[in-house]
């Protein structure tokens, strides 16, 4: 029987992986770039009958938890998040590598060079190195298809966790792939008592430590013979003056410039699996070259292991640089110095600088993010910022973010940080008996996946401030996921939707109202009253559930009455609408001296009615 | 085969990732090796947009600037940012007006590096025919009359068919067709 082929993105090549290798459960929280992996899996599992167990897990260490308890019921399970999601799986990752597994357990951890969608750059591979798990570094879609399978029996036959790390440009690559019927995994759950492993005390946990250290001897010793992902093309006896050493995404780069620049003259190490790291297949590499480039992507890994460091051209020696994605056009560049300054034939391309300054002298428009037309973001913030001008307001990751065009977001840490810093801002302000209006702004995903913990924090504590949860139904930025609060699963079967209203409560909050944001009049009279319950000396914190769908997600829910809207001559061009409400849909019309309507990009929710200080902006 | 290189560019929203699929189908359909890359995530709000398709024997899927074969455009300025990927005697298709693109000191360097470009207003084409938002299929009709030895206008066709939900495929066509029709005029 022919194969069937498909273009698969990188996310849906490691989904396919993972349900070849037999996963009989995945576990994610949706984040940039890793949110496509689990839906990919759900496809998969439809179209083949599979009994796989999915769900969107409310966080990353949730995600790992659950996952981690399947893998020691000798199950093969998997979760995923990106790499700052890592982080809050962290205390999770650290432990369950002592503590090992019965079937297999694969993390995969999605990182961001550039970074295009994430707070940090961080590189997963050094978790990896802390939690002392191996890592494998995929180089394309099809290779991260082949080591998820290998993930996953690696896992199984060493008893420990495995982390797999595309990055951004596997996740988000396209690429065909033959794939044939996948069946289910007959293996069935079995959970041995064994408390001085599962439940282990410090005492213990040194044991236990010994055990993961003979691990990754063993480990490290696969990696040095793994010829799919850690190989090198040396000629025997030759010597070389440039080799270079590489690992995920850079590459696959630079593999395509040496082949188009017809250079065989230049070795390279290919590092696919870089923890824990196979000396010997180095050592021997480096000694055929005087020099050698290292290009990994985005920290210092390999570099680390590798112990002539006099040879190495990399981070450390200054020779690539420590922040950014090594795009080709980087690359390329960089393995030229490294020729010009060997003195080896180096190539003739390279960067065009004319253009670069072509360019440049457009004065083109910067083509910042923006919250879509419609979106109830927006009319919140407009609100918030109407209502309580001079508060800090702090917020949080999501599409609210943008809030930041608005002038409604001075803040973005880390997930749940709206609240927690929130409560950081008063008592720090608080302490000079300074009072200090605070509105915090947290979408209702994120509000699942990590407010609770705040805000029942800052309750105890006695913090006063605003908290705006901006319900939008939906995770929105990552493409559209469910939240505990919908009561829809992964699969789209029904859940028990979670009130956030009764979590609110169940916080110690005693000042919680509902409003649609659509109707800025009511949401700016309610942030006033919330306003007034704060200062009071019995009052609290007071959270406001700002409720409407996502016009995105829910076009039909989110628009139910149709206005169509125009400018009138009334319009001063005063730019107001432009700045402090910035619709995609309002532009500044030259040839007419005045704001017009993109109809095209207006979805007729009419809430720029309320928004001009003139009047000017009225029902068609 | 040689390897050809291919940049889509836009806005958040107009389509880019459609259209790079739709590519990427009819070249695996033609028995082309495809690699793409994409941009999701916060980009994807209104942002430039950009995606990367190469066919042929590759490792790696990103395009290298100088190195594109063709750049297709959603928008005039996000052209214009990207004409850095053109390689010489590359070929630029921009839904722009025909009689305002291009830039003179743009113009130049076009001629200097015997790129070719053809824009067409493929914007107003899809809002004629009531779909404003399919700009990306007119600009992909108006692609395939000039660019048939690589992909033809019925490979294309049969690729929209395979990727389209059903409740679209009539308007999508609509749109792609009077694309290529303005272009094989």
């Amino acid at each position: 029987m022919m194969k069937r082929k498909d273009i698969f993105l990188g996310n849906g090549a490691v989904a396919l992986g993972l349900v070849e290798a037999g996963c009989q459960m995945v576990t994610s929280y949706p984040g940039t770039p890793s949110s496509e992996i689990l839906p990919e899996v759900v496809r998969l599992v439809k179209s083949e009958g599979l009994n796989t167990y999915i769900e969107w897990s409310t966080n990353e260490k949730v995600a790992l938890d659950n996952a981690f308890a399947a893998a020691i019921a000798g199950k093969r399970a998997a979760c995923f998040m990106k790499q700052v999601g890592l982080n809050v799986a962290a205390d999770s990752l650290m432990s369950a590598a002592y503590l090992g597994t019965v079937g297999g357990l694969v993390i995969v951890s999605c990182d961001d060079p550039g970074p295009h969608s994430s707070q940090t750059e961080q590189d997963t591979r050094l978790m990896a190195r802390l939690a002392k798990v191996p890592v494998l570094d995929p180089s394309n879609p099809k290779e991260a298809r082949e080591m998820a399978r290998l993930a996953m029996e690696l896992s199984e036959e060493f008893r420990i966790p495995v982390i797999l790390r595309p990055a951004i440009r596997v996740c988000h690559a396209r690429q065909a792939l033959s794939w044939g019927p996948l069946k289910n995994n007959a293996g069935k759950a079995s959970f041995e008592k064994d408390p001085g492993r599962w439940a282990a005390t410090p005492r213990f946990r040194f044991i236990l430590h010994g055990e993961l250290n003979e691990k990754l001897r063993r480990i490290a010793h696969r990696f040095e013979d793994l010829a799919a992902h850690n190989f090198h093309d040396l000629a025997p006896g030759e010597k070389y003056s440039l080799g270079i050493i590489a690992g995920g995404v850079p590459y696959a780069v630079v593999r395509d410039i040496l082949t188009e620049e017809n250079r065989k003259d230049i070795p390279v190490l290919k590092i696919g699996a870089p923890y824990p790291f196979p000396e010997s297949l180095a050592d021997s590499f480096m000694s055929a070259c005087e020099k050698v480039l290292v290009l990994e992507e985005t920290d210092t890994v390999m570099e680390y292991f590798l112990r002539d460091r006099k040879k190495v051209l990399g981070r450390l020696s200054g020779h690539v640089p420590s922040e950014g994605e090594l795009v080709p056009g980087v690359v390329y560049s960089l393995v030229n110095k490294a020729l010009k300054d060997l003195d080896l034939p180096h190539f003739r391309g390279g960067r065009n600088q004319e253009v670069l300054d072509l360019v440049a002298s457009l004065d083109l428009p910067v083509r910042r993010p923006t919250l879509c037309a419609g979106c109830p973001h927006r009319a919140s913030f407009f609100a918030i910022r109407k209502a309580r001008p001079k508060a800090i307001f702090t917020s949080d990751i999501g599409c609210y973010t943008l809030g930041l065009n608005l002038g409604g977001v001075d803040t973005c840490l880390d997930m749940g940080a709206a609240i927690t810093m929130a409560s950081g801002f008063y008592h720090a302000f608080d302490q000079d008996q300074v009072t200090q209006p605070i509105v915090a702004t947290i979408g209702d995903s994120t509000f699942f996946h990590s407010g609770t913990a705040g805000l029942l924090n800052a309750v105890y504590n006695d913090a006063r401030f605003i908290l705006v949860i901006l319900d939008n139904e939906i995770t929105a930025m990552t493409g559209m996921q469910p939240t505990p609060g919908l009561g829809i699963r992964a699969d789209g079967s029904k859940g028990k939707a979670i009130s956030l209203e009764r979590v609110v409560a169940g916080c110690g909050v005693d000042f919680i109202e509902v409003v649609d944001p659509y109707d800025v009049k009511v949401m700016t009279g309610l942030l006033k009253k919330a306003n007034k319950y704060i200062n009071e000396p019995t009052g609290g914190i007071a959270v406001i559930i700002a409720r409407h769908p996502c016009v995105i997600a829910y076009p039909r829910e989110a628009i139910t009455e149709i206005k169509s809207v125009r400018v009138t001559d009334d319009c001063t061009e005063c730019n107001f609408c432009l700045e402090r409400f910035e619709c995609p849909a309002l532009y500044h019309d030259v040839e007419l001296g005045r704001t017009n309507i993109n109809q095209a990009l207006c979805v007729h929710c009419g809430v720029c009615l309320q928004v001009c200080p003139k009047g000017a902006i009225v029902e068609a | 085969m040689q390897i050809v290189n291919i940049v889509l560019s836009g806005l958040g929203g107009q389509g880019i990732l459609f259209m790079t699929k739709v590519m990427a189908q009819a070249a695996l359909n033609k028995g082309l090796k495809t690699m793409g890359a994409e941009t999701h995530g916060m980009a994807q709000r209104g942002g430039s947009v950009i995606s990367h398709l190469r066919f042929g024997e590759v490792e790696g899927s990103l395009v290298r600037t100088g190195t594109a074969h063709f750049l297709l455009a959603l928008e005039e300025n996000e052209a214009y940012r990207n004409i850095p990927f053109l390689a010489k005697g590359g070929k630029l298709y921009v839904n722009a007006s025909p009689q305002s693109f291009v830039r003179q000191e743009v113009n130049r360097y076009l001629e200097k590096m015997e790129i070719v470009y053809r824009a067409i207003m493929a914007e107003k084409i899809a809002t004629e025919l009531g779909t404003p938002m399919s700009s990306n299929l007119a600009l992909l009709g108006f692609f395939s009359a000039f660019e048939k030895d690589l992909v033809t206008h019925k490979q294309l066709r049969d690729a929209i068919n395979q990727v389209t939900p059903s409740r679209f495929k009539e308007s999508n066509f609509k749109v792609f067709d009077a694309g290529f029709e303005m272009g094989a005029r």
